[in-house]
């Protein structure tokens, strides 16, 4: 590990303007009543002091992809072409854990030429979370606040500072012609102390261990119903089967496939984009078959798959970001699933 | 690095129809590769451009891999495209995917088959495999059924050249005969047939492929004659849209279908959540 730096506060324009020079840098800025990762501008539209986005950075990733082009019965894969790379700048721990479970996930049995390219066109500046939101519970699952892999560079707000830890050649490479002041030891406590402060505010937490099993095991339970049909958890009404939890959820992986014909119909492109287990068209076969037709096996698909026991196991579980909780219209809070599956 | 989503592209050959919604297509590849080498109970992704990609099992003899041939009934939108097709025309196809029908635990013992409606298709690598070495299981008794008699696919096959293999039966039944339709074989649905079953439970390994409904009903009935649930293995059918283990449509409670499946033995089965051949 290369010896940690500071950065001055006022000196956070430059920086950004220097990586602007390698880099199209996307951070999270303010709209009307969320944060959303934007291109930068300029640093004074950053606000480091984000709980949450309410769409994660899965968007850079994996949203919606053209995987080839046809043009009657024959048929191409798109030429590569060099992009600028892009910078993830301030992303928080659960978001990072997330991208790594997706970078195993798309790597899997098949590599996913089209994940991976983005992915590989990219590069990460980690932020140390010190603004917990009320939905957040990743200190629970051990995803958070704290991070320590993943990323290129590592910021932590010390009050008139960053402190900035290197977490790979290219992290190195952005601040080499920096002159930038060695972080000391009180730099690297002040940081203990951040994360100890951050530690303290969580409002929610989850325990993991076993949940996958749980879910599996007692498909009839009772939880089910009560998110599925009818309401009553913790306060919560019946899912609606908007599917607000997956396309907010970083870990959230489900994609469809379409051809989409130009109006000739002679050519078009085959895309992929998000999809969601939540959605009635989902489990559908042929002859109007589907398998989770009723919603309380949809709700039960989504949870199980988020306490690691559907198909995509750790690589699609839960982060402990929160964004379900906030962006569910019924208020059903994964938390509270979990506890009730654990009998407490 | 290797587009695991681009297919191969493959030419129909041949188009043989089996009913009145069933056609067995034959695909030659364009590219210079040998044909396609699988393992009974594997599927492939067809593409028809302009409409999408399906998986369809394969139902082709696994010993002469020069071409592919899949037995295909119009139920949606890629096989009602490809049904417009004709001899000449190019898809796209990529595979094989999933895995196999455990056919080298079968050798030296007796192979139970039990088929409905079309699930035909993806035994039939099996009956092929049998017909070309048939002293690996020791006897191959296959149960098939569908709605009436023009709805039973490889019926040719089935009375002239699959019942003459050595130690080899086929039972055949219908649930209901049409009005001056002639029928030899049994009525009734394709458990009607286990009452003749001569292959004996302790040993044999059962291959199911059919309706999940179909499905269900003849594990219920094989367990009652002492047939083993960790040797009755059933094909799942999902739609698919990626058959890479990644897109998620098909995934069973831990399990992807396209990936851990198709072939699922009932053992397996029965603990996995979101189908019906469950039958307790």
């Amino acid at each position: 590990m290369k010896p940690a730096k500071k950065l001055m506060k006022e000196e956070l324009g430059q920086f950004v303007d220097h990586l602007s020079k390698e880099y199209l840098v996307y951070g999270p800025v303010a709209r009307r009543s969320d944060f959303s990762f934007q291109e930068i501008d300029s640093a004074e539209d950053l606000r480091f002091d984000y709980t949450t986005t309410t769409i994660p950075p899965k968007k850079f990733f994996h949203h919606r992809q053209t995987l080839l082009r046809y043009s009657g019965e024959d048929y191409s894969e798109l030429e590569s072409t060099l992009e600028k790379r892009f910078l993830l700048l301030g992303v928080h721990s659960c978001d990072l854990n997330a991208i790594l479970r997706h970078d195993r996930l798309f790597t899997r049995q098949f590599h996913d030429p089209y994940y991976l390219k983005l992915r590989r066109n990219s590069a990460i500046v980690a932020l140390i979370c010190t603004h917990i939101g009320n939905s957040c519970f990743c200190a629970s699952l051990g995803t958070g606040p704290t991070i320590r892999e993943g990323f290129d560079l590592l910021l932590t707000d010390l009050g008139n500072e960053y402190l900035i830890e290197v977490g790979s050649s290219e992290g190195q490479r952005m601040i080499e012609e920096l002159n930038l002041q060695k972080a000391n030891s009180s730099d690297l406590e002040k940081k203990e102390e951040r994360v100890k402060l951050a530690l303290t505010q969580f409002v929610k937490s989850m325990k993991m261990d076993g949940l996958n099993q749980l879910a599996l095991k007692y498909l009839d339970h009772e939880v089910w119903s009560l998110i599925g049909e009818k309401g009553g958890l913790a306060g919560c009404f019946a899912c609606l089967s908007c599917g607000n939890c997956s396309l907010v959820c970083p870990t959230c992986y489900c994609f469809e496939v379409a051809d989409i014909p130009e109006l000739s119909l002679n050519q078009g492109v085959r895309i992929r984009e998000l999809d969601s287990c939540q959605l009635l068209e989902y489990a559908e076969v042929a002859l109007g078959g589907n398998f989770r037709r009723d919603r309380k096996a949809r709700v039960r698909q989504w949870m199980t798959c988020k306490f690691g026991g559907a198909g995509g196991g750790f690589d699609s579980s839960c982060v402990g970001c929160g964004r379900c909780i906030n962006a569910c219209p019924s208020h059903i809070d994964i938390t509270e699933v979990a506890k009730s599956l654990r009998g407490e | 690095m290797e587009n695991p989503y681009i297919p191969r592209k493959a030419v129909i050959t041949n188009i043989e129809d089996e009913t009145y919604d069933t056609k067995t297509f034959t695909f030659e590849f364009k590219d210079c590769q040998k044909g396609i080498e699988f393992k009974p109970g594997q599927f492939v992704m067809l593409s028809i451009f302009g409409y999408g990609e399906a998986a369809i099992s394969i139902a082709s003899d696994m010993d002469d891999p020069s071409h592919l041939e899949l037995t295909v009934r119009k139920v949606g939108d890629v096989t009602g495209a490809l049904f417009s097709l004709k001899e000449g025309d190019q898809v796209g196809i990529r595979g094989p995917y999933g895995n196999s029908w455990p056919v080298s635990d079968a050798e030296g013992k007796q192979l139970l088959l039990v088929i409905g409606g079309c699930g035909c298709g993806t035994l039939r690598p099996v009956i092929l495999y049998h017909r070309n070495n048939p002293k690996k299981f020791k006897s191959m008794e296959v149960l098939y059924g569908a709605r009436t008699p023009g709805d039973i696919i490889y019926k040719k096959y089935h009375e002239e050249e699959w019942s003459k293999i050595p130690n080899t039966r086929i039972l055949l039944s219908v649930d209901r005969v049409p009005e001056n339709t002639y029928w030899k074989h049994e009525v009734g649905v394709v458990t009607t047939l286990f009452e003749d079953i001569k292959t004996n439970p302790e040993e044999a390994l059962v291959f199911i492929c059919g309706p999940e409904i179909m499905m269900k009903y003849s594990v219920i009935g094989l367990l009652k004659l002492g047939f083993n649930p960790d040797r009755i293995f059933c094909s799942m059918e999902r739609r698919m849209r990626c058959g890479l283990g990644l897109c998620g449509h098909c995934q069973l409670g831990s399990k992807y279908v396209c990936k851990d499946g198709p072939i699922f033995s009932y053992t397996e089965l029965k603990h996995l959540p979101d189908h019906i051949v469950r039958s307790d």
